[in-house]
């Protein structure tokens, strides 16, 4: 308890600091969002409006501090401010209409990713020797390999060349969104290139991860006396080794939960699929600051959260972290 | 102008090159709908108001809300009577007053009068921040049911294309039950030719008004609207699931046009200017030969073909987009033409230290094509002696630093507007020149002219045909013979349109609107114009 009591603590801390730099951050590139629309409207809009525009948008000439006091007290209240990019949704509303998506289809693939990685892990490093040896070079390649490299080549295999899938949207154009089974096979049709994409760029990590670590452990003393007890192999493979060589796999997937928002915004990009990742983009190109502050907010809270249900898993798998 | 990103998304398209390529729905009896892409945009929401400026969706000014006149960017001069009839100035300039269109009816039954033109400006004089066009309003009074006023603290009759060519007009009364500024009218009233019909973050429609004022209008009874990304309007324009779209396509002959020129067409018509912006705080850059000699190095033509890809033309000297600005051009510069001497340009140097002729490029490296012409400038300037160095930066960077104007050189365009005018007084108004380190608005090379200054205040202090075509004649003289900034080409506007369902577009041979359907309300007279192929 007093373990959890402490990474509890420590988690506040990290929260809090999260949420300033999402609030100095942004403040530190160069321009005004203001600014930048009028240079990309290319006209449409009268300079001398520049003044009603920076009225509309609330953004004040306030000294930083006051700043950051008024975004601590909204916050608190859980109000984000309105979007400038898409003004005058509020920013709440921008981020509850992409988040699904991106749970979706990157939660999805990154638990998939996960679990099938751990266990082909597991499974290798038991049948050392065999053909699924073979698997390690394929493993090591698409380790080096980049999300957005991934994604490209399979939109133009199977996207451009063949045909065979969506290479944007969420869902196709004639269907209308609803609890339809039609609406719902829409989704995953266009769901399955980017979810393939994650699969397949993440799947390596949790391989080489598993694998490596699971050697170590079947060379353990216990995993020999279990053997010697006359244990089942399968018993020995997940209860004895796979249970104790999983440890540093759970915190590598809470650490990576951070990086596989960041790898999904290239993943949306390329495949325009309306998620978190491609909101950021639009927030970043127009220095939304409310936006990109909101959306950094609900990725940090996402990477603490990750982290403090990994911590869970370490009372649960691992009896020393209990006293 | 566009993002790397496109240009890999092309070369996945380029290197595919032109295998399957649906040829789009099958045709059927009753007349098919219209797919449009207006601008990039993952998603959509669901914001109708036309007082935003950001945000709003595409359509939300001309199909569903209207002005009160039309202005043809492409025939400046050119204005027609839409929910106005017409305008009368009062002698000071400083109020107008307009005759309605009877018979105009809201989409919900309710008739279009004068109250809802007064309250329009109403909103915009109380809200400042909805003020986009920076009128200075003072009041307005209905005169009749038809007959509206509207008072101004200044002399405003060059903002004539800002209150009646660019404000829509809105019902009184649904908008005065809403705070406007943060309404986002989610089922729009309009007077235009169509209704919002349906809505999703993917993909709104618009169905034909049946009650709208143009009878028999409009012929196209749907409009679909799907959220294109920059990389998913190139795929869908090479599978032909685009009907009308307003993108950059890289190469546009084998991505779009396929072999089929006389139903896969475009027409890139200037919008605006492209110039070498010369510092002209810069104490080199400030002499005039200096400014002469590189304009006399460029090869203007070969950056037009190279880096724009010959999708524009080399600029008129004048800066004024041509053709459609011939009434504006000093009669003995009618024929003006940029050319190349490197001779004359390095005598104009000669009494230069060549020291001293060292500047930097700021190019925002997000334009490729403007990066491509800086190289090609730097490598035309290097002949003569100067050194070019160029520099790329981000999007966000660029903006800022030209603005404060701390830069050497730079590349920059400005909006024809609706009248040369307006691009004329966005480049060389001396009032715009901030100082040095605070955000300018325009005349970001910084010219400061008495004469200039002079030309631009008596072409607002009339609303005289003649002598605003004498001002704008005497702007260009300043602009070829003192060279305040040098113009490159023409920055066009992009309009990709297919025949095979409609025909009606605007063409070079006529020009009745601009063809994007980005530009409102321009796009509104496009569909209004529409008939179905093969009637």
């Amino acid at each position: 308890m007093r373990f959890l009591l402490r990474r509890l603590g420590f988690y506040l801390l990290t929260a809090w600091a999260a949420v300033t730099l999402n609030f100095l951050i942004p403040r530190l590139m160069p321009g005004d969002p203001v600014d930048l629309l009028v240079a990309r409207l290319k006209g449409n809009v009268d300079p001398a409006a520049i003044d009603a525009m920076k009225r509309a948008f609330g953004i004040s000439d306030a000294n930083l501090w006051q700043q950051y006091v008024d975004y601590l007290g909204n916050l608190a209240q859980g109000e984000l401010g309105r979007s400038i990019t898409f003004f005058p949704t509020e920013v709440s509303t921008v981020i509850a209409g992409s988040l699904p998506w991106t749970i979706g289809v990157v939660g999805v693939a990154t638990l998939i990713s996960y679990v099938a990685g751990t266990a082909l892990g597991v499974l290798m490093a038991w049948k050392r020797g065999t053909w699924l040896d073979g698997v390690l070079p394929a493993a090591t390649f698409m380790h080096a390999v980049p999300y957005f490299w991934v994604a490209l080549a399979l939109v133009f295999v199977f996207g451009v060349t063949l045909e065979w899938f969506p290479v944007s949207r969420a869902y196709a154009l004639d269907v209308v969104p609803g609890f339809t089974g039609e609406f719902a096979g829409s989704v995953l049709y266009h769901a399955a290139l980017p979810a393939i994409t994650i699969v397949l760029a993440s799947m390596a990590d949790r391989i080489l991860g598993m694998r490596n670590v699971m050697v170590t452990t079947l060379g353990e003393d216990y995993v020999v006396m279990a053997e010697a007890k006359g244990l089942t192999s399968r018993r020995v493979m997940w209860a004895y080794a796979a249970r104790n060589a999983i440890l540093p796999n759970i915190t590598s997937f809470a650490l990576s939960l951070g990086f596989v928002v960041g790898g999904s915004v290239l993943t949306e990009i390329v495949f325009s699929y309306p998620g978190i990742g491609s909101m950021l983009l639009k927030g970043v190109e127009n220095e939304d600051f409310p936006l990109m502050q909101g959306i950094f907010l609900v990725i940090s809270l996402a990477v603490l959260v990750a982290n403090f249900l990994a911590d869970l898993a370490y009372v649960i798998l691992d009896p020393r972290t209990r006293q | 102008m566009k993002r790397s990103l496109v240009a890999l998304a092309a070369l996945v398209l380029a290197v595919a090159g032109c295998s399957g390529g649906g040829a789009g729905a099958g045709r059927t009896a009753s007349a098919p709908p219209l797919i449009i892409h207006a601008i990039d945009s993952g998603t959509f929401q669901e914001n109708f108001n036309p007082f935003h400026l950001e945000g709003v969706n595409f359509g939300t000014s001309g199909m569903i809300y209207e002005t009160l006149e039309f202005f043809n960017r492409l025939k400046p001069g050119e204005v027609t009577p839409w929910l106005a009839l017409k305008h009368e100035w009062s002698k000071d300039g400083k109020s107008l007053t307009f005759t309605l269109r009877q018979g105009v009816k809201w989409t919900d039954g309710k008739p279009f009068t004068a109250e809802d033109v007064a309250y329009t400006f109403e909103v915009i004089r109380k809200h400042p921040e909805l003020n986009k066009s920076a009128l200075e309003l003072k009041a307005t009074e209905v005169l009749a049911p038809d007959k509206v006023r509207v008072d101004f603290a200044s002399t405003s009759y060059a903002k004539l294309f800002n209150i009646a060519g660019n404000t829509p007009i809105v019902p009184k009364h649904v908008f005065e039950k809403q705070n406007p500024v943060t309404f986002t009218n989610p089922e729009p009233v309009g007077t235009g030719p169509y209704t919002l019909s349906s809505f999703n973050a993917q993909l709104y429609e618009m169905a034909k008004n049946p009650g709208y004022w143009q009878p028999g209008k409009p012929e196209v009874p749907v409009l679909k609207f799907p959220a294109y990304t920059a990389n998913g309007v190139q795929t869908a324009l090479r599978q032909g699931e685009v009907d009308w779209a307003g993108a950059f396509v890289p190469d546009i002959e084998k991505i779009y046009v396929q072999g089929k020129p006389e139903t896969n067409k475009y027409f890139f018509p200037a919008e605006g200017v492209v110039a070498l912006l010369p510092n002209l705080t810069h104490p080199v850059l400030s002499k005039p030969e200096v400014r002469k000699a590189i304009s006399l190095a460029i090869d203007r033509e070969k950056i037009v073909r190279v880096a724009e890809r010959g999708y524009t033309q080399v600029a008129h000297p004048t800066g004024i987009p041509m053709p459609g600005g011939e009434a504006y051009l000093p009669p003995e510069h009618k024929d003006a033409k940029f050319a190349v001497d490197l001779a004359e340009a390095k005598e104009l140097l000669k009494d230069v230290d060549p020291a001293e002729l060292k500047f930097e490029l700021l190019v925002p490296s997000p334009f490729t094509d403007w990066v491509n012409a800086a190289q090609l400038i730097r490598e035309d300037l290097a002949k003569v002696g100067i050194t070019v160095e160029t520099r790329g930066v981000a999007f966000q960077d660029w903006v800022s630093k030209v603005g404060k104007g701390t830069f050497d050189l730079s590349i920059r365009a400005t909006p024809a507007g609706a009248e040369p005018y307006f691009q004329m007084r966005s480049m060389l108004y001396g009032k715009l020149a901030a100082p040095v380190g605070k955000s300018a608005t325009g005349n970001y090379q910084r010219w400061k002219d008495a004469e200039t200054d002079r030309l631009i205040d008596a072409y607002a202090a009339t609303e005289d045909e003649a002598e605003h075509h004498e001002a704008t004649q005497g702007l260009g003289r300043i602009m070829v013979e003192k060279l305040p900034t040098l113009p490159l080409f023409y920055s066009p506007s992009w309009a990709q349109y297919r025949t095979d369902k409609y025909v009606g577009w605007p063409s070079a041979q006529d020009p009745y609107a601009m063809p994007s359907p980005y530009t409102s309300p321009d796009a509104a007279v496009v569909l209004l114009r529409l008939k179905p192929a093969g009637t």
